[in-house]
């Protein structure tokens, strides 16, 4: 089933892409890659948009595991906060 | 190496300039760049241009939406059916041209595109390129419905919608797109295994839509504005920020997320060749290099030769050296340009306008040439006026030269169409020209897409006055009347700041007010053509493109003036049966140049404004040559650089005139030595340089550009130096020049325009009514027609009320005085006007209300407008009675048919029989109370925008009084300096540029005795700013200025709104009034914006010449004028 998160998280980028992520204690290596996307930030429905650069939000669907069986794992990464976020979870 | 890009010029999708992207892609080592904007080919020019400034190479074509594929499921029910006149706006193609064979097929199927799509939604469909495929490369991106169908996974119908494309004949190429959106890599994939799988060749593209990554914002705005909702993400094109112009390097990145590295680098390989490949060169495939004239049959030097000689007799100018040397200098030019048949061109097209009765003048450096006027396309003697032809063609000047024709505004359709018919459809079009956005668009569709309500939006976007929308928050903080607003929050502000990114983005295309393409059938080779809203056949290319273009450009200018003219005319015939010739008359007429001295010369070309008619108060013009200097010095530059004191002074003889050097004095003479005109800048540079007047024409257009200015300075010292004239003379001659440099004006332009100037007051002085009545009609000045009205009043022509049995569809002449139009009742549709006419006389409002069938709401504004006041004079009846009636009959009318309904018969035909269908409802007639004066006049504002029964501020004149102001009439006997008030109804607002570069403020008030002209200068702003542009009825304060001999205008330091304080009379008394005038506040006199200062030291407002702030004053205002409150008010004399 798909599990909702808005947690922070630690990422590590190897190459321009996600290596491995810490959540919740644990250390999860990724496995596969298994899609790449970006959108542009609602920056209209913010308080004080800065409409002169909104940045972007990358996304990253991985295939990762701390240790036993592999999950799917949604990483967001926002350029303009320099954050990343578990933003979904698959298992 | 871009495929795919849209520019600005893909109105309300791309964000960047072309030469903007031009620039990016030379700065990124591109060799080329392809611009293919949506729906045509509105920027290939620029397009070009831009290349070529930037040293690539250009590639074109267009992004051109498919027929929709299945109309009927989409069509709303009921509505038409089959498959034409729909389309997919999502579905798109890119279709680029290869050599000069693809470009003439790209024309003529965006051409195609346009015909097939109903006005402004071309679209396309393989079969429409199948009918002329030669030259063309078609790519199928992820939008095309190959895309679409492999996004669907549909491969099926993806291959045989390919092999659909296969079919045309025309290159196909799939196009493959990563925007690094959810799916995009796969599809893109897909994509190209198909491509592979088919053996069709692929390419990268990346729909380019922005400059860069950051201004995607800006596309999503724009996304938002051109689908009329509001910004959400499921309205957005562009999701990801990816399609900007991106360097080779990123496209290949992306292209590996997608398909790998090798087929990255395949895909990048296939797109640089198929870019140098469709590299089109401007001379050899767009014909850029050479003029396509209209086919004016063989040796076309040899009939325009004749056609001058006949010239000569008919002008009566034959055996005379002059012109003979004149013409044959002339014809010498035009022979080693090969112009003759653009001249044959013309002088067909003038004389087709005028065989048609319709008024039709020439304006501009053309009114120059003496071939012009030998062939009757001008009417002024460029000798008599000592006019030069090298301003208007010279063998220095490149590409064809410029003749404006002026013609009647009101038949200016009717000339079209007789051109249209004579060239042939297929070699004639109209010129396009792009509407950008400025501060008031631009406010309103960001405000639009942030979701602002309406009635917000359409407040905030007229606070602004008409600027650019750049200028949007530099106004906020320059601007008195913005300062004092409520429009400094943060909401406001991020709307603000997207608002100024739009600044001057196309936002879409109209048709150009004058220009006509005539060329030969090759035009539709050269040009894609769409219909204008008008329905005439509209290039896609605006005026400077179609002369890059090499095509044949007249400008046939609707004037208002001229249908003044003529309606002025054909009133004398009408009603004298005198036949006037104004071509004929004299132009010496003394009793009408002593008229224009005493400046009372509203409604008169180009010297009915403030500042004019105080030029002409203290020019004091005996001749047309003075009326000639005087709309010359009337132009910023000769304002800017104080030309216009020292030739006063000079022609006054206060001083004696100076000229730099006594081989100058035969050049100056006629302007007191000073240099007011381009012609005399060619004569100067040539009697000092010897240059001859065709270089002296290329120097000085050089001149306006700083630098050239420069080296044009440099030639001209070592020119003159060498032939003997000493530093000082040639230094004082050069900065003369200089500071003219770039303001100066085109003597022939002036002369041409002086003809109107002069004709249209000669009018007035000698035919009043008929001039009144042409003015009326057609409008053609700055004031609102209240104020014309007005000044009928002052030349004792009586204004005869709007009369149903009267009144025509034009103001007319009757009995000396003029008759209200009933075109000027508010919401009259011609057709009622027609019916009205046709069918009276009248005997009464139930006789018109069976007879006339005008609507409703019509018939009552004729009645509160008085238009049924002479059926019922010396009755009881007054107007509110007739209202009532109006009711009455309409109740009746609506009812009868109905009853006849219920009856089952069929309504009877005895209608008109009946005698008075309001007579069956017990109306009782002059019972009700008649409409007080000030009801009257403000029922007359409403329908009729104009007081016609007696002057607004006739209901002021108590209050007036009490304070003490000053009537109009009495300013000029009042003292130099002297503090007075002054009242009236604001009829014109200017900030035109001036000498100090301040942002001045000239208001004009009108009271009745005549026009007060008031000046704010930045100092009173602060306080004044917001209620001059603010309110339609002014008190103001300030001192006399008397620049003429008999002008005054006022020096204003404070305003209030009248009817503010025409409430506070009467509410509280004098007492009250003077209070709340004691509280206006002081004002800090800041500068306004930074000035832009000229190296003549001419300084220009960054506000100067726009459009005001506030809504428009040619109209009054809905709301109620004045409390016409307890019983109170009859008007009283002021």
């Amino acid at each position: 089933m798909t599990r909702v998160f808005g947690d922070p998280v630690e990422v590590e980028v190897v190459d321009g892409r996600p290596a491995g992520f810490a959540w919740r204690g644990r250390r999860y290596a990724v496995r596969r890659v298994l899609e790449h996307w970006v959108t542009t930030r609602d920056w209209w429905r913010e308080r004080e948009p800065d409409a002169d650069d909104p940045g972007e939000r990358e996304y990253w669907r991985v295939e990762a595991a701390a240790t036993g069986e592999p999950g799917v794992y949604e990483l967001r990464y926002d350029t303009a906060a320099d954050a990343w976020t578990l933003s979904r979870l698959w298992d | 190496m871009h495929l795919h890009v849209a520019s600005a010029y893909s109105a309300r999708y791309g964000a960047a300039a072309p030469r903007a992207l031009a620039a990016r892609a030379a700065e990124l080592g591109m060799r080329t760049l392809a611009l293919t904007d949506r729906d045509g080919l509105y920027g290939a020019v620029r397009h070009v241009q831009a290349c070529q400034a930037a040293g690539i190479a250009p590639v074109l074509g267009a992004d051109l939406a498919l027929a929709d594929p299945a109309p009927h499921e989409h069509a709303p029910p009921g509505g038409a059916q089959g498959g034409s006149g729909r389309r997919d706006p999502g579905r798109r193609v890119v279709v680029l041209a290869e050599g000069k064979t693809g470009w003439a097929s790209l024309c003529r199927l965006v051409t195609a595109a346009h015909a097939a799509g109903e006005r402004g939604k071309p679209w396309i469909d393989p079969g429409m390129v199948a009918e002329r495929p030669a030259g063309l490369v078609v790519l199928l991106g992820p939008a095309s419905d190959v895309g679409r169908a492999v996004a669907a996974r549909d491969r099926v119908r993806a291959t045989a919608l390919l092999e659909a494309w296969r079919a045309t004949g025309a290159e196909i190429v799939i196009e493959i797109v990563n925007h690094h959106g959810q799916g995009d890599g796969p599809r893109a994939a897909r994509m190209l295994a198909l491509a592979r799988e088919v053996g069709v060749p692929a390419v990268l593209g990346n729909g380019v839509r922005y400059l860069e990554a950051a201004d995607h914002p800006v596309a999503q705005v724009l996304d938002v504005a051109r689908k009329l909702v509001p910004l959400h993400r499921r309205h957005l094109d562009d999701q990801t920020g990816h399609a900007y112009l991106k360097s080779a390097d990123e496209m290949r990145r992306s292209a590996e997320l997608a398909v790998g590295p090798d087929e990255a680098e395949a895909l990048l390989r296939a797109t640089q060749s198929l870019s140098d490949r469709c590299v089109l060169d401007p001379a050899r495939d767009l014909g850029m290099d050479r003029a396509h004239l209209p086919d004016t049959g063989p040796e076309p030097h040899g009939q325009l030769l004749a056609r001058c000689l006949q010239g000569l007799r008919r002008r009566g100018v034959e055996n005379r050296p002059e012109y003979e040397a004149r013409l044959s200098h002339e014809l010498d030019i035009i022979g080693r340009k090969g112009f003759a048949s653009y001249f044959l061109t013309v002088a067909d097209a003038a004389a087709l306008v005028r065989d048609l009765g319709i008024r039709c003048a020439i304006r501009g450096s053309g009114a120059g040439s003496l071939v012009n006027y030998l062939l009757g396309i001008g009417d002024l003697d460029p000798l008599g006026h000592d006019l030069v032809m090298e301003r208007f063609l010279a063998d220095s000047r490149t590409g064809l030269p410029d003749i404006d024709l002026d013609v009647e505004s009101a038949r200016r359709l009717e000339a079209y169409e007789a051109l249209f018919q004579r060239f042939g459809t297929d070699a004639t079009a109209c010129v396009s020209m792009m509407e950008t956005y400025r501060a008031r668009s631009a406010i309103r569709d960001v405000g639009g897409a942030m979701g602002l309500p309406p009635q917000e939006i359409d407040a905030i976007a007229k606070a602004f006055p008409h600027i650019r929308a750049r200028q949007i928050r530099a106004a906020l903080t320059d601007l008195p009347e913005l300062r004092r607003s409520n429009l400094n929050n943060a909401q406001l502000g991020v709307i603000f700041k997207i608002a100024e990114r739009l600044d001057g983005l196309p936002r879409h295309i109209a048709m150009h007010p004058c220009g006509v393409l005539l060329s030969n059938p090759t035009l539709r080779d050269r040009t894609p053509v769409e219909q204008s809203a008008a329905g005439f056949p509209m290039s896609q290319f605006d005026k400077e493109d179609v002369e890059a273009m090499g095509l044949l450009k007249l400008d046939v200018i609707g004037v208002r003036m001229q249908s003044t003219l003529a309606h002025a005319v054909a009133e004398i015939e009408r009603t004298t049966g005198e036949q006037v010739d104004l071509e004929a008359v004299p132009r010496d007429d003394e009793p009408t140049f002593e008229m224009i001295r005493t400046a009372r010369t509203l409604g008169c070309f180009q010297i009915e404004s403030p500042g004019q008619r105080e030029l002409v108060a203290k020019l004091l013009p005996r001749d047309l040559s003075d009326l000639v200097v005087d709309i010359s010095l009337f132009r910023p530059g000769p304002v800017g650089s104080d030309m216009v004191n020292p030739y006063l002074d000079s022609r006054h003889e206060r001083r004696r005139a100076v000229y730099p050097h006594p081989d100058l004095e035969p050049v100056l003479r006629e302007s007191q030595g000073v240099v007011v005109w381009h012609e005399q800048v060619l004569r100067v540079l040539d009697v000092m340089t010897g240059c001859g007047l065709s270089d002296a024409e290329g120097m000085r257009r050089r001149m306006s550009s700083e630098e050239g200015l420069r080296k044009v300075g440099t030639w001209f010292r070592e020119r003159a130096s060498a032939r003997g004239y000493d530093d000082a003379t040639v230094e004082r001659v050069w900065r003369t020049l200089a500071a003219f440099g770039a303001f100066g004006f085109c003597k022939a332009h002036a002369a041409s325009f002086a003809l109107p100037t002069y004709q249209s007051a000669w009018l007035k002085r000698h035919h009043t009514a008929a001039f009144f009545a042409g003015v009326l009609t057609h409008d053609p000045g700055m004031y609102p027609k209240r104020v014309i009205l007005d000044d009928a009043r002052h030349f004792g022509v009586p204004i005869l009320p709007l009369d149903v049995n009267r009144s025509s569809a034009l103001w007319q002449v009757e009995d000396g005085g003029i008759r209200v139009a009933l075109a000027e009742v508010r919401g009259i549709s011609d057709v009622e006007v027609e019916r009205i006419v046709e069918r009276r006389p009248y005997a009464s409002l139930g006789d018109f209300w069976r007879r006339a069938h005008a609507s409703r709401p019509t018939v009552e504004r004729l009645v509160l407008a008085g238009g049924f006041d002479a059926l019922y004079r010396d009755t009881p009846v007054g107007r509110r009675d007739l209202l009532c009636r109006v009711g009455a009959l309409d109740r009746a009318s609506s009812v009868r048919p109905s009853a006849g309904l219920v009856t089952g018969q069929l309504p009877l035909g005895d209608d008109l029989a009946t005698p008075e269908p309001g007579m069956l409802e017990d109306v009782p007639l002059g019972e009700l109370p008649p409409m007080a004066p000030s009801e009257i006049v403000e029922a007359e504002l409403d329908i009729l925008g104009m007081d016609v029964s007696r002057h607004v501020i006739s209901f002021y004149g108590d209050l007036l009084r009490a304070l003490g102001a000053v009537p109009a009439r009495e300013l000029p006997d009042r003292e130099k300096g002297e503090e007075v008030l002054v009242a009236g109804v604001k009829v014109a607002t200017q900030t035109p540029a001036v000498r100090s570069g301040q942002r001045v403020i000239f208001a004009t008030l009108d009271d009745a005795t005549g026009p007060v002209d008031l000046t704010f200068f930045e100092s009173v702003q602060d306080r004044c700013a917001a209620t001059v542009f603010g309110s339609w009825l002014l008190l103001a304060r300030g001192k006399v200025h008397k620049p003429g001999f008999r002008a005054a205008s006022l020096t204003a330091t404070e305003c209030w709104d009248l009817a503010v304080l025409d409430e506070a009379w009467r509410e509280g008394g004098i007492s009250a009034v003077r209070r709340l005038m004691a509280g206006s506040g002081p004002s800090r006199g800041r500068p306004i914006g930074r000035r832009m200062t000229y190296s003549s030291g001419f300084a220009v407002s960054p506000y100067a010449d726009v459009g005001h702030a506030g809504p428009a004053v040619r109209r009054p205002p809905p709301a109620r004028l004045w409390h016409a409150s307890q019983g109170s008010s009859g008007p009283t004399s002021p």
